[in-house]
């Protein structure tokens, strides 16, 4: 299992509950997840804290089943069967990876129109980890 | 300053399952008048859900979750039994580490007592925003009858003085002691419930029936009154029962039973059915909610109707979101077989 510690996990609760990104101060870009260094211009450390909207559209994505899950999803695929993975394109520019949720997998569509909501991520020692998924933008919050 | 609902939101994971399925797998069907039920996602839990709710509220308004000043989270069904819950809903909000939040988890009357929770938050501090999510997915073990009702679903109140849509007209409550019906041992995890059916029934009914009538008569308010009487649903029978005692009739009851698409949605129950009450509601009407846990205890309150404003989700919205389970599928998501 991708072991990440309770205070590691922690630190990203911003950005992973409620996508708070940084705008930097010299370029205007968007960084998500959050940088050290802007990604964009690499001439900057400054930056503003910005929440992002959470909408965007599918860039690309993927099928999980028959067993690919890594094990922290294991016991999600057993129960919930296939799910989609997807790289989204936020409104904001950035482009996050994220489960999606609340869809049929056969209904998945580069482009289709999507919504961040806080979902349970995986459970490690008895910790539920929260973080956003996708699902599509109709049924949003 | 008149203080009420200044805006709802609701949401209805997404899943069903019909009560078909549990004929074929059961041989019956115990939920009366239940027709299908919602089901929550694998991941999906009643702070995930508190968070949707409680976000479609404040767009409702709209209202920043800066702005909020109480926050009052009910449910059954939390995923965990300690630690502070509410923390979790903030967070994904993104609101003010100093809103007074307090979690309601021991009854299916936690909604209601969320929401007396709020009002009382705004009588001491009138220009406060309380913000209250009721989020809930019962769970008894498959072989016990009880289960057969249990659905799942949420919805969440802005509470405050400005901008109402409905108003508080007043509130009474009872309690009394009653034990054998729907109750989880310290030690289980699961739901039970002895099935001393006319026992209770009594419980059901003298313990809303007192809290209404109580409220009725403060209110100086006769049953016809009022547009729509929404009343606690472990299954779609339950509510006629208290409801002919006090002298309402079937039609003010049907906009707020929730319960035959969804389920029994437990401390969710009345917020969901407030919800779908206001829904169909128009400026004028007045609307009774009347919860119940067992235990037992029940709560009445009285809202008038002031504004014809309806939320983007809505409970017809997103109960018509839907997709189907069979049995199996169904014990999988609820780790009934692992």
């Amino acid at each position: 299992m991708a072991h990440v510690s309770v205070p590691m996990y922690w630190r990203t609760i911003p950005q992973r509950y409620r996508l708070v990104g940084m705008q930097c101060k010299k370029c205007g870009k968007v960084n998500f997840p959050p940088k050290g260094v802007c990604k964009y211009c690499n001439a900057s450390s400054e930056f503003a804290e910005v929440r992002l909207s959470g909408k965007g559209k599918v860039h690309t994505f993927t099928l999980i089943g028959a067993g690919g899950a890594p094990p922290e999803f294991a016991e999600q695929e057993k129960a919930g069967g296939v799910y989609p993975v997807t790289i989204v394109e936020l409104e904001e520019g950035p482009k996050v990876i994220g489960q999606m949720a609340d869809v049929n997998p056969k209904d998945v569509t580069i482009g289709m129109p999507v919504r961040a909501e806080l979902r349970r991520i995986y459970e490690e020692e008895g910790v539920v980890r929260y973080g956003f998924k996708f699902v599509p933008l109709e049924g949003g919050a | 300053m008149t203080l009420g609902i200044s805006g709802y939101g609701v949401a209805i994971p997404r899943l069903r399952i019909k009560r078909e399925d549990y004929a074929k797998a059961w041989g019956s069907f115990s939920a009366a008048g239940v027709n299908e039920k919602a089901v929550a996602g694998f991941d999906e839990d009643m702070l995930t859900l508190a968070t949707k709710v409680s976000a479609r509220a404040l767009e409702s308004v709209p209202l920043t979750p800066d702005k909020v000043t109480r926050f009052a989270f009910a449910s059954t069904t939390p995923p965990y039994t300690e630690k502070l819950l509410s923390g979790t809903v903030l967070a994904g909000l993104g609101a003010p580490g100093d809103t007074y939040a307090t979690d309601h988890i021991s009854s299916t009357r936690a909604g209601t007592e969320a929401m007396l929770a709020g009002f009382e938050h705004l009588a001491a501090n009138p220009t406060g925003c309380a913000l209250v999510a009721a989020a809930d997915a019962p769970m008894a073990s498959m072989w016990d009858p009880i289960e057969h009702a249990m659905g799942s679903g949420a919805a969440a109140f802005v509470l405050s003085g400005f901008a109402t849509l409905a108003e508080l007209e007043g509130s009474a409550s009872y309690v009394s002691e009653y034990f054998g019906e729907r109750f989880r041992p310290r030690e289980e995890g699961q739901t039970r419930d002895l099935n001393v059916k006319k026992f209770s029934e009594g419980s059901f009914v003298t313990n809303t029936t007192r809290a209404a009538t109580a409220l009725l008569k403060k209110l100086g308010r006769k049953p016809e009154d009022y547009a729509h009487v929404v009343v606690q649903q472990p299954d779609a029978r339950a509510p006629a029962s208290a409801a002919a005692k006090l002298g309402f009739q079937d039609p003010q009851l049907a906009a707020g039973m929730v319960s035959v698409a969804l389920g029994d949605l437990g401390a969710a129950s009345t917020p969901v059915g407030l919800a779908a009450a206001l829904e169909a509601s128009k400026v004028g009407d007045r609307i009774l909610v009347v919860s119940y846990g067992s235990g037992a205890g029940s709560d009445a309150l009285s809202f008038k109707v002031v504004s014809d404003r309806k939320p983007a989700f809505t409970v017809s919205k997103e109960a018509a979101r839907k997709e189907y389970v069979d049995y199996v599928q169904y014990l999988k998501l609820k780790g009934a077989i692992r």
